[in-house]
């Protein structure tokens, strides 16, 4: 400073201001002229500038302020629930809570930490994990869990620790109908069952709302119009919760009995072709997410199939009855007790001397059912079981129902239609069986199965008339009854009639000699029949392994059970146990 | 003229004033009435989960355990049922 003042003094001293030529010199008058012109456009730039951001492209700034105080605040949809046809309960979707942090503003002790593992189960370790790095702006803790537990992980007091609701799905009738109701997975997206097969009805639709909040973060005023959630359908089964529970807990009981590895019931309607249950044991509870792997997922009444040995007879001589080739009494002889077809031998597991065409069906006769079967066309034969059902993709709306086999007749050799006439050779599923079965309980007509309620009967198709319907019916009785395959199947108060089917499981290309498979379908009250049930029990190991042993009770005890819930009279006379005798009561 | 004006201004300000306060009133208002909402909707999913929770106190396995071991009922067969027919009840009722 002080050296600035000096030289300046200096410069005083030796200029002359009056004259200086800095002064004298002109400024050039474009100079200013072009300062104008500079400034002119800066305000020029500036003023489009601003009506480009104001009023040209307004959006991105509009956007960017909404942003910061307008919300979009999600309305979820609930997806739909799943009642039998009573109303009761087999699926609905709870809100839950599900617990979040933001790691990097947790502040617990390590106490506080144990505490919180134990009480979401979650082990402490891999909880600490979670909550280690401090980077991380969320994670999930643990979704979809229980009220009283988000209650006590708040009672703890730790900062950071959110809670989001979500739906968690809730399956009250638990394994009993888990096969036929399925699961959803986390993000509530139906994987197995109905809740697969009827997704697109059952899930939602979530809503919106735009609204502005205020700094307290209350709602204080709702933009534009709110989009309302669309909440899934409610969808009602034909099934009877009771009846699945109580046909569940028979096959489970009857798996455990004979040591078997699997078992699986289907109760139809015969009227209406409802399926009242569908059950299968091993079971999984569809509620707890980590069992949900392996064999015990499959729906074995719909996705296994097997060969239907006797149950096929029935069919195979309703179609002799109605071509006329025979009568329920005309004789024919299976001494002795052996076939030999094409250099084949089919034999009966007990020989028999002449059989009636009814008695063939109650000894359940190979022998029998083959020389009626030579005397058929094959293609008569395959259109028969092809019009019941067989080797055709069950008309149902649920995944994984398959279709069996059934070949085409012209490469069926003699020996071959021989064995398929007692059902070998061929394949089929026990709800195929099940339904093939309509054709004798509605007088010659099979109808469709459905899952649904039926508001109008259904179409059927006719396929052998209503008296060959009512005869093999009347053999199916004498099947069930005394003196038949499967006098077990009989119900105190019902008359039922029925078949009974044992096989040899089939492992690669061989029959085995000790795994067996035993099933029974019958239908009752055998005069009006109004419920079909079938049975089937897999590889049951516990010294008996027929039919009529094994799945015959079974059947009995559905039907003596369904039939009364129904409310079905008794068509048979039952003696009266009644003991206590009551004043008579006047009116 | 002076006179004219004050009052002027002085209606405008009570007028703004009330603006003001209409404005804060019906954001107050919408607060509640969405609070209320909110409310509602957690009624409502309160109620659904209730509505479960009953359900599953009421599956058939559980009742029937209880008929058979707390209240010691059997279960119904034909042999110990009385049927009764629509015509006997119109007799029973002519009486």
């Amino acid at each position: 400073m002080k050296l600035g003042r000096r030289q300046s003094g200096a410069a005083a001293r030796s200029v002359s201001y009056s004259s200086s030529p800095l002064l004298a010199s002109k400024t050039p008058p474009w100079r200013s002229k072009l300062l104008v012109a500079l400034v002119g456009l800066g305000s020029c730039l500036l003023i489009g500038r601003a009506v480009t951001i104001q009023i040209v492209n307004n959006d991105f700034y509009l956007e960017q302020g909404e942003k910061r105080y307008a919300h979009e605040l999600e309305l979820p949809a609930s997806r739909g629930r799943i009642t039998d046809r009573h109303g009761a309960l087999l699926a609905t979707s709870v809100s839950v809570p599900s617990v979040w942090a933001i790691p990097k503003d947790v502040q617990a002790t390590r106490e506080q930490i144990r505490q919180l593992a134990k009480l979401l189960a979650l082990p402490a370790a891999e909880l600490e994990k979670k909550l280690a790095d401090p980077n991380a702006r969320f994670a999930w803790l643990k979704r979809q869990i229980d009220e009283p537990v988000w209650q006590q992980v708040q009672a703890l007091g730790i900062k950071g620790i959110y809670q989001t609701r979500e739906y968690r799905r809730k399956y009250p009738e638990g394994e009993a109908a888990a096969h036929l109701v399925g699961f959803t997975d986390v993000e509530d997206h139906g994987q197995e069952g109905i809740e697969l097969a009827f997704q697109k009805d059952l899930q939602g639709r979530d809503g919106s709302r735009m609204v502005v909040k205020d700094r307290l973060g209350r709602v204080v005023e709702a933009i534009g119009d709110q989009v309302d959630p669309a909440h899934g359908l409610d969808i009602t089964l034909a099934v009877d919760a009771k009846v699945q529970f109580f046909a569940y807990q028979r096959v489970r009981d009857a798996v455990a009995e004979h040591k078997a590895k699997a078992g699986s019931v289907v109760v139809l309607d015969a009227q209406s072709g409802e399926v009242l249950a569908l059950a299968n044991y091993p079971s999984f509870n569809p509620a707890e997410r980590r069992n949900l792997t392996g064999a015990q997922l499959r729906n074995r009444a719909l996705t296994d199939t097997f060969e239907p040995g006797s149950t096929m007879k029935p069919f195979v001589v309703a179609w002799a009855l109605e071509s006329g080739r025979v009568t329920p009494t005309t004789p024919i002889q299976t001494a002795p007790g052996s076939i030999t077809i094409t250099g084949s031998t089919i034999r009966d597991a007990h020989p028999h001397g002449v059989l009636t065409v009814a008695e063939v069906i109650q000894k359940s006769s190979n022998v029998g059912t083959v020389k009626l079967a030579m005397q058929m066309d094959r293609r008569e034969m395959w259109e028969l079981y092809s019009q019941v059902g067989f080797g055709q993709k069950p008309q149902l709306q649920f995944p994984g129902a398959v279709t069996g086999r059934l070949r085409p007749y012209k490469s069926w050799r003699p020996i071959e239609q021989a064995t398929m006439s007692y059902g070998y050779g061929l394949s089929t599923s026990l709800f195929q069986l099940a339904r093939a079965y309509t054709v004798f309980a509605r007088d010659g007509e099979v109808i469709p199965a459905s899952m649904l309620q039926q508001t109008a009967p259904p179409t059927g198709l006719r396929v052998i008339k209503p008296e060959t319907a009512r005869a093999v019916r009347e053999m199916l009785r004498l099947a069930a009854g005394p003196g038949g395959t499967a006098p077990k199947a009989q119900t105190i108060g019902y008359s039922v009639g029925g078949k009974t089917g044992t096989a040899h499981k089939q492992e690669g290309k061989a029959y085995t000699t000790d795994k067996y498979r035993a099933w029974f379908v019958g239908m009752a009250p055998i005069e009006n029949p109004r419920i079909i049930v079938a049975v089937m029990i897999d590889e049951p190991n516990n010294g008996v392994h027929y039919g009529g042993d094994v799945a015959a009770p079974v059947f009995s005890q559905v039907v003596q059970q369904t039939l009364r819930m129904m409310g079905v009279a008794p068509d048979l006379d039952v003696r009266p146990q009644i003991v206590t005798t009551a004043v008579q009561e006047s009116f | 003229m002076t006179r004219l004006n004050m009052i002027l201004v002085l209606a405008l300000l009570a007028s703004s004033l009330y603006l003001v306060r209409t404005a804060y009133d019906s954001r107050r208002l919408f607060a509640e009435l969405d609070k209320a909402k909110n409310e509602a909707a957690r009624l409502d999913t309160e109620s659904k989960r209730l509505e479960a929770e009953r359900e599953a106190q009421a599956t058939s396995l559980r009742v029937e355990r209880t008929a058979r071991e707390r209240l010691a009922m059997r279960t119904a067969t034909p042999a110990v049922t009385v049927y009764v027919h629509d015509d006997d009840v119109a007799a029973g009722a002519a009486k």
